[in-house]
């Protein structure tokens, strides 16, 4: 089975090292993204609203941490759709699935390499935000690992789902604009949850990410994962019940794509 | 009612590589969410396989014949796994297909038609790490196994150069290496040569009919519309007609399908201008073509159904001196006995 995964991998980091030029524009594209948040942090002065338990936090640090991380829900929502429509696309998906391979392998092995990138693109966020200035003296490694993981497992099923609507209606499911919209008003990302109103509060309490950026920002402050224990069960129990129904869910996809004939159509 | 089985499925005897029992499949007409929203998830269908069956023994090339659209890549993509058949069966080297799906596919190697079927930023070799490892190779046993076949199809000078490069027959043969890669005993060719080049087509066919075929012992279903190079390797033909097997049975078997009655072939010792005016002057003759054979010229005659058509025709030939070696019924082309199975139906011998 990591032989397979490992194979999709290599195969994936190959395609990705075909187009050299890809990685400088994302990077360039990082450097931007923080450049520009570094020049706003010095007309948002630093609050307690940003930090954990009520320590005050630059505006930087917040906004840093959640853009790099918030990558991973972007990645575990288009990954999986965007590797079965370029399986479909160029032609290999029948070739992929004549071999003796489970659809789940193929699901979770098309968004490895895909995650690999996105913690890369992470680091380069930090990395940069440190260039300017940014501080992770209290980073708790454990913590932020244990989130970083929680993010992929309970947003993913989303994606795969997604991926699912594409193989079964040839279309994509809404369900990323949903939930990307909703995302970039109701998650914290560029501002903390607490000035929104109570009642869109209670909303952002049911997006993954809302908890995910939480726990990542508690583990840079130094937090133990008990002490964001509410975040981490919350994603924990999504992980548990989503992730599972997800790839049912896309199983029973690609068998509806066999029985209509239609695994190769786009 | 079942298709005419000349001589059987054939080899009863041995264990089926291949049993496909009673296999239909409907395709819907339409997709998209109104469309499904519209018929409550079951949107209207139209039959594409009507109750196959056919068995092909260990060992054997079948081909698979048809019009286009007549279910021959359906076919094929189901006994790949890659469509579920309405109903009825598909077992491969014993194991059932709609069971231990997954099993079934470590005995089968596919190659489609579709020359996309790669990544084009990927090498040759790089194509086939990928693939070998989805079949389960790995390790040096993937790099013996990638040399093999690569060079198995002449193409181990390109076997790093990168798959948009390569030409559509370069293509088409790298289908065939990945096919092989994983050594399956069942082997599924959805028109291997084509925009394969004149020279490396025949080396394709014979190292289907002769290597893998022959020497490797593999069973083979091919499906083509080449009916030359269907008649030329496969050991039977499975003709199907709107989704139905319209007829089954070796090529000789096919051939006599034909009513050759009306055809024949008469060698002469030679020919000259007077006998052909003669012949031409014969009531009845239909279609008058010379060939060169050993000992002299085959005139190769087409004539309509008078019992004294022949007689007469013989007659004029042999006057004048010319003496007529033999006179035997042509074997039908193979476009004569599809057109025949496809139009006008086969009847049961």
């Amino acid at each position: 089975m990591l032989a397979k995964i490992r194979a999709t991998f290599v195969r994936d980091a190959r395609l990705a090292f075909s187009y050299r030029l890809w990685f400088v524009t994302q990077i360039l594209t990082v450097a931007a993204s923080v450049t520009s948040l570094w020049f706003v942090s010095h007309i948002v002065p630093p609050s307690s609203s940003f930090g954990f338990h009520g320590e005050p936090t630059s505006y930087f640090n917040f906004a840093v941490i959640n853009v790099a991380f918030l990558a991973f829900q972007a990645t575990a929502l288009s990954s999986f759709e965007r590797s079965i429509r370029d399986s479909q696309v160029f032609g290999t998906l029948e070739a992929t699935f004549a071999t003796p391979t489970s659809v789940g392998l193929v699901v979770l092995g098309s968004a490895a390499w895909t995650f690999a990138l996105t913690l890369v693109t992470s680091i380069a966020y930090l990395l940069f935000g440190m260039l300017f200035g940014m501080r992770l003296d209290h980073l708790n490694v454990l913590t932020c690992l244990v989130f970083l993981v929680l993010t992929i497992t309970a947003t993913a099923p989303l994606g795969i789902m997604s991926a699912a609507a594409v193989m079964a209606l040839k279309q994509g499911a809404p369900v990323q604009f949903l939930l990307n919209t909703a995302t970039s008003i109701l998650a914290g990302v560029l501002f903390p949850i607490s000035v929104l109103p109570v009642w869109l509060q209670y909303c952002s309490w049911l997006l993954p990410i809302t908890h995910a950026l939480n726990g990542i920002r508690a583990g840079v402050a130094g937090a133990l994962p008990g002490d964001v224990a509410p975040d981490l069960w919350w994603l924990f129990l999504a992980s548990l019940m989503l992730l599972p129904l997800s790839l049912w869910v896309f199983g029973g996809a690609v068998n509806r794509a066999k029985f209509d004939g239609t695994l190769a159509q786009y | 009612m079942s298709a005419p089985s000349f001589g059987g499925y054939g080899l009863q005897d041995t264990r089926d590589s291949v049993v496909v029992e009673r296999v239909s499949k409907t395709f819907p007409k339409q997709f998209g969410y109104v469309t499904w929203l519209k018929h409550r998830g079951r949107p209207p269908r139209k039959t594409v396989i009507s109750d196959i069956s056919f068995r092909v023994a260990p060992g054997e090339l079948l081909g698979l014949l048809g019009a286009n659209g007549a279910g021959k890549s359906t076919t094929l993509r189901m006994l790949a796994g890659l469509v579920v058949p309405d109903c009825g069966s598909i077992i491969i080297n014993g194991v059932d297909g709609r069971e231990q799906p997954l099993t079934m596919r470590r005995h089968l190697g596919l190659c489609t038609s579709e020359e996309r079927a790669f990544y084009f930023r990927l090498t040759a070799r790089e194509n086939l790490e990928y693939f070998g490892a989805l079949a389960g190779l790995r390790g040096r046993e993937l790099g013996r196994c990638i040399l093999d076949v690569i060079e198995l199809v002449d193409l181990g000078a390109d076997i790093d150069t990168r798959f948009d490069y390569f030409s559509s027959g370069m293509r088409q043969r790298l289908a065939v290496a990945r096919a092989l890669l994983a050594d399956p005993a069942v082997l599924l060719l959805d028109e291997p040569t084509r925009a394969v080049d004149p020279i490396h087509a025949q080396a394709i066919r014979t190292f289907v009919r002769d290597e893998l075929v022959g020497r490797r012992g593999k069973t083979v279903i091919l499906a083509t519309n080449l009916l030359d190079e269907a008649w030329e390797l496969c050991d039977r033909i499975a003709v199907l007609r709107a989704g139905a097997l319209a007829a089954i049975g070796a090529p000789a078997e096919l051939n006599r399908t034909i009513d050759t009655g009306r055809n024949y072939v008469i060698v002469v010792d030679r020919v000259d201008e007077s006998l052909l005016e003669r012949t031409r002057a014969v009531p009845g003759l239909l279609e008058l073509r010379m060939t060169d054979e050993p000992g002299g010229v085959a005139l190769r005659v087409a004539l309509d159904a008078h019992p004294r058509t022949l007689t007469h025709l013989l007659q004029a030939v042999s006057a004048n001196g010319i003496s007529v070696a033999s006179v035997r019924p042509r074997d039908p082309r193979p476009a004569e006995v599809f057109a025949e199975v496809i139009g006008a139906g086969v009847h049961a011998r």
